[in-house]
């Protein structure tokens, strides 16, 4: 094992003094000045309706307020995979809470009281408020045209239905598979929607100069993608728009691609000179941006008796709201890997996207897999269950190996699956589960394995500028985003140990789309990889450039030339020291008075080539869609009362395969955070809409998510390293996968210890008393 | 084609509540009488803030006045006489956790206080705000009705005590006439009386109760129990407690036959916090448990309400 | 409108306010305080906590004018002259990850110390069981607040 200096090390955060300060800057604390106007939307209380009429006058009346804007006045139609979106609703709205225009005033208060006064006229028309019942043949078409809309090559809409796409994965022959098992179990799950909770709500500021252009500030984790779907919306020439994103208090996806900052974006070009922000309230954050899909998921699975699963038939019906420009790619996503990370040779996957009345689904950290890996872990412990076998085992005896075909038919890459399912097993020691000494109390154990891969088009790219600085510090331009990972301080860390520069001397900027070179988004896990490629080749020309200089000058072989402590060192001669500060801007003066050399500036960039989504539209064989997957395992000793139905997590392991683990605190971090935001999806958030699909709990007073005091009471991190062969010093992304295994190892759990199977979510104390209330009742 | 407004170009401050309204911080009992009696219901009082913000932010509330009372040093009182503690209107939960007469002789009360909200909402809110929201699911009510506590309330004219259990008319309304304000709560100390307050919420964070149930036993072992979040006002349970205090001993049997009686004492809803179903049968789990938990608070032993019920 | 005094991180300020203005706003839009935070304006996420008298209120239930010559004391007073030990912790132990609950936490934290410099777990739970942190789990800022206690960290 090589010995780095920064690689692998708790390298202490490079933001962490802006941020343990005060001194961070988020987008709602840049002043604007004098000439900042503010937006409130007007929102549709209905869940499928035309729109008769919008009557503003009386809220033009209203002190304060300058402009009012509808539908009318723009017809840009917009989105990130398929452009299904508008940026106020036309002739027709599709959700309780879709933007049907906006109010533009010189103080919040005025715009907020001038939005109620907008009257605004409906004819209800029929809406489908869940996935089956939009699937119907008589359900109202959400969405007629939606074979007509641009969208990527990728997706497949069926025309005349709801369906936005349908991703069909065939490998094999199913019949067969089933006719060669001895067991077989068919099985239903459902997952509701979830909100991400962010802290901070959703806001951008959008100023559109004398000049014609366009300066956009938001809270977003892709300010290249955001900046290129407002200048295609706008018809602006991309070098016109500049999209700034500072500080983000938290994105967890929700921060992807573009929802409401193309409001602001739209309006300013209406408002030239003017800056108008829209910051969202906490109910609007709830009600009107991303969601994570609702599933309905059927499993049918058939295994030998000695534990090999034979076939696997998945369909999956996904309740992705009113649009889906971003949610069918969580479809698809899922679409290609519902197989789990399991070596299956006959296999079928139907991932149906639906379009209904309720808001647009969208990225959530993990991408449709905790959604999918709850269902599909919960029936594998079953069909163990049924086979009379240890859960475990038969999840060891069919984990995908290196080099499997998946279900779409790539290979698998390299990954530490058995030893994660190994060391997560010997960490809650699975199989000696405690008993508590509390009679009212009972202690189940649950296991659940995972597995994800980048989901994203095959050409997402990044790209690095390094710029050394005259005293050998460095500025690092690049566009990922720090939405709470501790990206930057990686990247530094990458740099930082090809160029022997510490970290803390390395200043990671936040992007500026002026500035820092183009990255895709920051989603899928996979900057640590992606833009940690290209930040090392930048770092890499760097030292090119560097070594050439200094062979050009002193005339030292080039593998010879080394860098430590900030210097150039030589192997050949160690009287040789050339401190960087030396040269790095001001260049070598030579003998003769002249200078060689000059600012040492770094170019890096990655993109994969080997990713193709060409495939067979029937099967999707013959693609490469999929990266890399990252692997992990997770169990956990869940103590129940059983007649309050309450439930703690005593102990939870949860052992991932980071490939390399750059900065391991950082890793463990993201265990920590994700496996408690993943528990609290199984056990305390619960989304209700009403019959009419207005969302009933738009707040944290009803939509509960952890606090201290919700945290479990052991949480054993580990990390598994079976270096990924392309990523940076091996490293690959983990930061969703850590909230996949949660819900699927409290419902086995609940089994283990109440021998009760619970099929949705969520799995509040009071659905587990009463269901055991139930039970105890039957017999 | 877009909609110019007849706004004025005048930059005006930032951010505010939409409602506009007047504040006065008078600094005597009289002044704020004189206000309220001037501007009638259109006039509330404000205290801690942390109900009555969320209102006016929210259009529930739109009042032209709010008299800031926490200038008015003698209802800041917390006061021990002749075994009665006086709570003035101006006492934060924080102080009531913190105060060792609380502690000693009104266990229910504190039990309470911990449940509400969190340490930066309990800084500022106080026990009268609490019981003047008059909301179904009010967590000191409980305890309040079986201390049997007394809501002071003054007038310009005249000042009178309104019994607690007189004191909940329907949800969000008082007994509190339009021109009176709340001066304070007293309790009586019951001698070597012990109690529990159990509040179910969600999860271990801070959370609305779904169901709340306050038992209280004298050193004679009579019962008086009370609950919150289950009816449309915080009651007592007269029938259990006949039951209980004509019946001896306290047993296993006894306490189903308790549990038999809540469908006649509560009449819970289903709502987004907790089904009607559940909040029938979780009432059970907590009057036995409750019941259980005083007998061991008697010998001496620590308990932790929230523990109880499962939550950390 | 009306002006009012009060002590902001211990200098005397005058600002002018309407009644109708929220503390929390008013420190951020007039009184270029920017570490407390706006999450929910109810009270129910703990992102605008400042300390006023030296208790950790939630800024976006309290009027402006309710502040007038009380003494507040957010982030930006605490780190002021240099870092808290508080602070260090909180570095040392990554007790944060997006930093938008941070300022909160550690006045929350802060106060708390002041009152009881060597709190059980469940006591540093408690004073910060209504500031929500959706990023790190809690974990780590436990282990902050532990190093410092004397109880060490796990």
């Amino acid at each position: 094992m090589k010995d780095y200096k920064y690689i692998g090390k708790d390298v202490t955060r490079i933001d962490a003094l802006d941020k343990i300060s005060g001194a961070a800057t988020f987008v709602d604390d840049i002043d604007f000045g004098a000439n900042l106007l503010y937006a409130e939307l007007i929102e549709s209380t209905k869940a499928s309706a035309l729109i008769k009429n919008i009557d503003v006058s009386e809220a033009l009346k209203v002190k304060g307020v300058y402009k009012i804007f509808t539908g009318k006045d723009f017809h840009n139609r917009f989105g990130l995979y398929m452009k299904d979106r508008y940026v106020f609703a036309q002739e027709r709205v599709r959700f309780v809470g879709e933007q049907i225009g906006a109010v533009v005033a010189f103080t919040p208060e005025a715009a907020k009281s001038a939005v109620s006064l907008v009257k605004v006229e409906y004819e209800p028309l029929p809406a489908v408020l869940n996935q089956m019942d939009a699937l119907k043949s008589d359900a109202p078409l959400l969405h007629p045209e939606v074979e007509n809309y641009p969208r990527v090559p990728w997706f497949y809409p069926k025309g005349g239905t709801n369906i936005a796409h349908w991703r069909k994965t065939r490998k094999g022959d199913l019949e067969k598979g089933f006719a060669n098992a001895d067991v077989i179990l068919e099985e239903t799950y459902s997952v509701p929607r979830y909100a991400h909770c962010a802290l901070e709500t959703h806001i951008a500021v959008a100023k559109f100069d004398h000049s014609g252009r366009l300066t956009v500030w938001s809270s977003s984790q892709s300010p290249h993608t955001q900046r290129n779907l407002f200048a295609e919306a706008l018809g602006l020439s991309h070098k016109d728009v500049r999209v700034i994103t500072p500080y983000v208090g938290g994105g967890f996806g929700g921060k992807a691609g573009v929802t409401m900052e193309i409001i602001p974006a739209v309006l300013a070009t209406q408002l030239k000179g003017y800056a108008v922000k829209l910051r969202y309230t906490r109910e609007q954050e709830f009600t009107n941006t991303y969601q994570r899909l609702g599933l309905i998921a059927k499993i049918k699975m058939g295994a030998t008796k000695e534990g090999i699963i034979t076939a696997l038939e998945h369909q999956l019906y996904w309740d992705a709201g009113a649009y889906v420009e971003y949610g069918a790619n969580v479809v698809n996503a899922v679409g290609l890997s519902a197989s789990g990370p399991y070596r299956i040779d006959n296999v079928s996957i139907d991932s149906i996207c639906v379009y209904t009345n309720l808001p647009p689904g969208g990225p959530y950290r993990g991408f449709g897999y905790s959604e999918m890996l709850f269902g599909l872990e919960s029936h594998i412990s079953r069909m163990a269950h049924q086979l009379n076998m240890d859960e475990v085992e038969f999840r060891r005896i069919n984990a995908i190996k290196p080099g499997d075909k998946t279900a779409y038919g790539a290979k698998m890459n390299p990954s530490g699956l058995q030893e994660c399912i190994d060391k997560a097993a010997k960490a809650i020691d699975w199989g000696k589960k405690p008993i508590s000494e509390d009679p009212t109390k009972v202690i189940g154990q649950g296991f659940a394995i995972f597995w994800k891969a980048p989901a994203m088009p095959p050409n997402a790219s990044s790209s690095a500028f390094l710029k050394f600085n005259e005293d050998a510090t460095i500025n690092l331009l690049i566009s990922g985003m720090d939405i709470g990972q501790g990206y930057q301080t990686v990247m530094a860390q990458i740099a930082g140990e090809i160029l022997s520069v510490p970290p803390a001397k390395i200043r990671v900027e936040t992007p500026d789309t002026d500035r820092n070179p183009y990255e895709w988004q920051t989603v899928a896990s996979h900057i640590t990889w992606s833009c940690g490629n290209a930040v090392k080749n930048a770092a890499l020309d760097a030292r090119e450039q560097i070594f050439t200089l200094i062979h050009r000058v002193y005339h030292f072989p080039l593998d010879a030339l080394y860098l430590e402590d900030e210097a150039v060192k030589c192997k050949t001669d160690p009287a040789f020291i050339l401190p960087l500060k030396n040269f790095v801007v001001e260049g070598i003066m030579t003998e003769d008075g002249t200078f060689k050399g000059g600012p040492i500036n770094g170019r890096g960039m990655f993109m994969p080539e080997f990713a193709s989504t060409k495939d067979n539209p029937e099967t999707s064989q013959g693609g490469h869609p999929n990266v890399h997957y990252t692997v992990g395992a997770a169990g956990l000793n869940l103590e129940i009362d059983q007649e309050t139905g309450k439930m703690k997590v005593l102990k939870v392991a949860l052992a991932i395969d980071a490939g390399k683990a750059i900065n391991p605190d950082l890793v463990k971090g993201q265990i920590m955070g994700g496996l408690l935001q993943g528990l609290a999806t199984v056990l305390y958030e619960d989304m209700r809409f009403n019959e009419k699909g207005k969302l009933l709990n738009p707040n944290l007073t009803d939509y509960k998510i952890p606090t201290a005091k919700d945290v479990p009471e052991e949480i054993i991190p580990i990390i598994v390293e079976v270096p990924q062969p392309d990523g940076p010093f091996g490293a690959r992304g983990i930061g969703e996968h850590t909230m996949l295994p949660a819900a699927p190892m409290i419902a086995n759990a609940i089994e283990d210890a109440l021998g009760i199977r619970i099929k949705s979510l969520p799995i509040t104390a009071e659905k587990v008393a009463l269901t055991c209330l139930r039970e105890k009742a039957k017999q | 084609m877009s909609h110019y407004g007849l706004g004025t170009l005048k930059k005006e401050e930032n951010m505010a509540l939409a409602h506009t309204f007047d504040y006065q911080r008078p600094s005597t009992l009289i002044e704020a009488l004189q206000l309220k009696a001037k501007y009638k219901d259109k006039a509330h009082f404000l205290a801690g803030g942390t109900d009555l913000i969320v209102n006016i932010r929210e259009g529930m509330l739109k009042p032209d006045l709010l008299i800031d009372i926490k200038g008015i040093s003698e209802l800041l009182k917390l006061n021990w006489e002749k075994e009665t503690l006086f709570i003035g209107s101006n006492v934060t939960f924080a102080q009531l956790i913190d105060n060792e007469l609380v502690q000693k002789h009104f266990i229910l009360l504190h039990d309470a206080c911990k449940t509400i909200g969190s340490t930066g909402i309990r800084a500022r809110a106080t026990l009268t705000g609490n019981i003047c929201s008059a909301v179904p699911s009010l967590d000191s009510a409980p305890a309040l009705l079986c201390y049997e506590a007394k809501v002071h309330c003054a007038s310009p004219e005249s000042q009178r005590e309104i019994p607690v259990t007189e004191w909940f008319l329907a949800p969000r309304k008082t007994a509190l006439q339009e021109d009176e304000i709340v001066t304070g709560i007293s309790l009586k100390r019951i001698p070597d009386s012990s109690g529990i307050y159990l509040k179910l919420g969600r999860y271990s964070g801070e959370d609305l109760a779904q169901a709340g149930w306050g038992i209280l036993m004298t050193a004679d072992k009579q019962y008086r129990l009370a609950h919150c979040a289950l009816s449309p006002i915080p009651k007592r349970a007269y029938y259990i407690e006949d039951l209980l205090n004509n019946s001896n001993p306290l047993n296993a049997d006894l306490i189903e036959k308790a549990i038999a009686l809540i469908p006649s004492e509560i009449n819970p809803i289903t709502d987004i916090r907790a089904t009607q179903e559940f909040r029938m049968y979780i009432s059970g789990i907590m009057l036995k448990r409750g019941l259980t938990a005083i007998q061991e608070r008697i010998s001496g032993k620590y308990i932790e309400p929230r523990k109880l019920l499962g939550d950390v | 409108m009306k002006e009012i005094s009060l002590i902001l991180n211990n200098e005397p300020r005058n600002v002018q306010v309407e009644n109708n203005e929220i503390l929390l706003d008013v420190l951020r839009n007039k009184l270029g305080i920017k570490s407390p935070k706006c999450g929910c304006e109810r009270g129910d996420c703990g992102a605008c906590t400042v300390l006023l008298d030296g208790k950790a209120v939630r800024s976006c239930l309290i009027l402006a004018v309710e502040a007038e010559n009380h003494n507040i004391i957010t982030l930006e007073g605490i780190s002021r002259e240099k870092l808290s030990a508080l602070q260090e912790a909180f570095i040392e132990f990554n007790s944060f990850q997006c930093g938008y609950c941070a300022p909160g936490i550690i006045l929350a934290v802060t106060e708390l110390l002041e009152k009881n410099p060597h709190p059980s777990l469940e006591e540093i739970k408690e004073s910060i069981a209504g500031n929500l942190c959706r990023c790190t789990g809690y974990t780590p800022i436990f282990d902050a607040i532990m190093s410092l206690t004397g109880r060490g960290a796990k």
